[in-house]
């Protein structure tokens, strides 16, 4: 009952006033299935590529917390080879820190900065987050290049222009690697 | 039994020696309803199976036979059978409403002469039957007033139905020699003495926000003021002692309406009858109304915190948190549906103890829907 309202209004300002370096936006027909896009910020690994995401709007939205994942591959401690986020914001309590005081836009806001300021003490990838405290050299380097391997939008080829937006091959192989995983290892995630 | 039969039912004949064929009409309050009857060879009735009705125009009576072949083998005979059918029938028809009958001339010239009594200046609407007329009726203090009568058949000897938008029931007397230019005149009345009502609520209509109703018609008696920050009263004005102290209820954050819930206790004794309900509440409450002169409605019909509108349903966001510094207004529904689920909550009786999803304050929500 509320979640029509609410996504009308949250769709509305997404679209009016964005939050700087994020846009939103509903596909198709379907109100609660939304991409969005983070630019990667200035100053980190992340400069120059734009991450997609798919945002899920669950049915007790906003007693729920919306479902965000990274379409564009990253390379961060707290983001699976899934694209799952391992953020307070995206869980209930007691796990979590959702409340229905936050909205798609102010989660993008932390996600984006997450992906700025990593959580190394939380993390999803055991052995980005040790890389990130104990090479950071290294970490820098590879989030880079992933970052020109995957985030970068190339204006050589219409081809791969779109390959970042649309979810292609490889990445729908990796929605099917993150359903296994979720089965095969759960025990490799440690954020709670 | 045959003679019986035909005396009762002269229009059903038998179409042939042995009697096994009946055709013709059943008569039922002077209409004719044609039937077939076909019986089996030995005239028994537990055979009988082919019977049709040609009762075009009155469907839905047929639809009282809907177990027709099953009653007509249950019969003793045909006549009981034939007796039967004609009381249901008869039953079937007087339940109907006897609109489609056309009213004698005298219905309408009486309604015109009246109608010309009046003045057809008055009549606003008529329907294509004339039973139904919407007159208009202006009080002494310039507002339109909306009177619908609704004629009976056996007009002017049977009472007209009457209704209007107003605050009290509407009774209006009538006597076979009444006609609608005295019916117009005691609704005229009945206005004048609701002008003083409707004076003090068009002065609050005009000079505050109203919260709710979203749309005040004549006949409402209670408003919904705002305040300011989430603030409101709500008065529900007598129709009858429109400048007595209304019921009053103060709504919003705790901190901030016990001031003026004091207030109102320690003035009430300076409510003056003679001065209409606004100024009273100014000087009773030592405060001034946001006016849509000075304010925006938007200042005050903030969204709920959580589903992010105003209405929710009928329900506008009346919980607020008490903390000063935040004061997010919610509706009981989004708040409770919030709380109740979070682990960090209690609930005692049908109360929900939990935290203000804004500024983290402790907030309550009752469980069942306020009656406000």
């Amino acid at each position: 009952m509320q979640k029509a309202s609410r996504l009308k209004r949250e769709l509305q300002m997404l679209s009016t006033e964005p939050p700087p370096g994020i846009t939103c936006w509903q596909t198709e027909e379907r109100i609660d299935d939304l991409r969005a896009q983070i630019v990667g910020g200035s100053g980190t690994p992340y400069e120059g590529g734009l991450f997609c995401l798919e945002v899920k709007v669950p049915e007790r939205y906003p007693f729920e917390p919306p479902k965000m994942r990274f379409l564009t591959p990253i390379y961060h401690p707290n983001i699976d080879s899934s694209g799952r986020i391992c953020h307070d914001a995206l869980k209930l309590p007691p796990k979590g820190a959702w409340k229905p005081s936050l909205n798609i836009s102010t989660v993008l806001t932390s996600i984006q900065l997450l992906m700025a300021e990593p959580n190394p003490d939380d993390p999803l990838m055991a052995d980005i987050s040790s890389e990130f405290k104990y090479n950071k050299q290294l970490f820098l380097e590879k989030a880079r290049k992933w970052t020109q391997e995957h985030a970068v939008q190339k204006n050589t080829g219409v081809m791969e222009g779109n390959k970042e937006n649309t979810p292609d091959q490889k990445s729908r192989k990796r929605e099917a690697d993150s359903d296994q995983q979720e089965v095969e290892e759960p025990a490799k995630r440690t954020c709670p | 039994m045959e003679s019986s039969l035909v005396k009762d039912n002269p229009l059903l004949l038998p179409l042939n020696k042995e009697k096994t064929v009946y055709d013709g009409f059943i008569t039922v309050q002077e209409r004719d309803f044609r039937m077939r009857i076909l019986l089996p060879a030995d005239r028994q009735l537990k055979g009988a199976k082919h019977c049709h009705f040609i009762i075009l125009p009155f469907k839905s009576v047929f639809s009282l036979f809907f177990n027709f072949s099953q009653r007509l083998q249950q019969s003793a005979d045909l006549v009981s059978f034939i007796l039967e059918l004609k009381t249901v029938l008869e039953v079937g028809l007087k339940s109907r409403p006897v609109c489609r009958a056309i009213s004698p001339p005298q219905y309408y010239s009486q309604l015109m002469s009246e109608m010309e009594a009046l003045g057809w200046d008055k009549l606003l609407f008529i329907d294509t039957e004339f039973r139904t007329l919407r007159l208009k009726v202006e009080d002494s203090s310039g507002r339109q007033h909306i009177l619908t009568i609704k004629l009976k058949s056996k007009h002017p000897a049977e009472a007209p139905e009457c209704s209007a938008d107003l605050p009290v029931p509407l009774a209006l007397t009538w006597t076979p020699q009444s006609t609608l230019q005295q019916l117009h005149s005691q609704f005229v009345l009945v206005l004048e003495s609701l002008t003083e009502f409707w004076d003090v609520l068009d002065e609050i209509d005009s000079q505050t926000w109203i919260l709710e109703p979203e749309k005040p018609s004549r006949a409402d008696t209670m408003r919904r003021i705002a305040i300011g920050n989430n603030m409101s009263i709500k008065v529900e004005v007598d129709p009858r002692h429109p400048k007595m102290l209304p019921e009053c209820f103060l709504l919003g954050a705790e901190n901030m309406v016990t001031p003026l819930r004091n207030k109102l206790n320690a003035n009430m004794h300076l409510w003056n009858p003679n001065s209409s309900v606004l100024h009273n509440l100014r000087d009773v409450l030592e405060i001034t109304f946001p006016s849509p002169a000075t304010h925006e409605k938007s200042d005050f019909s903030v969204d709920c915190g959580i589903c992010y509108s105003y209405r929710l349903e009928a329900a506008i966001p009346d919980q607020v948190c008490n903390d000063p510094r935040c004061g997010q207004p919610f509706h009981q529904a989004c708040l409770y549906e919030w709380l109740r689920a979070l682990p960090s909550s209690r609930q005692s009786f049908n109360i929900v103890f939990g935290e203000c999803p804004y500024c983290s304050k402790p907030i309550t929500v009752k469980m069942a829907a306020q009656k406000s």
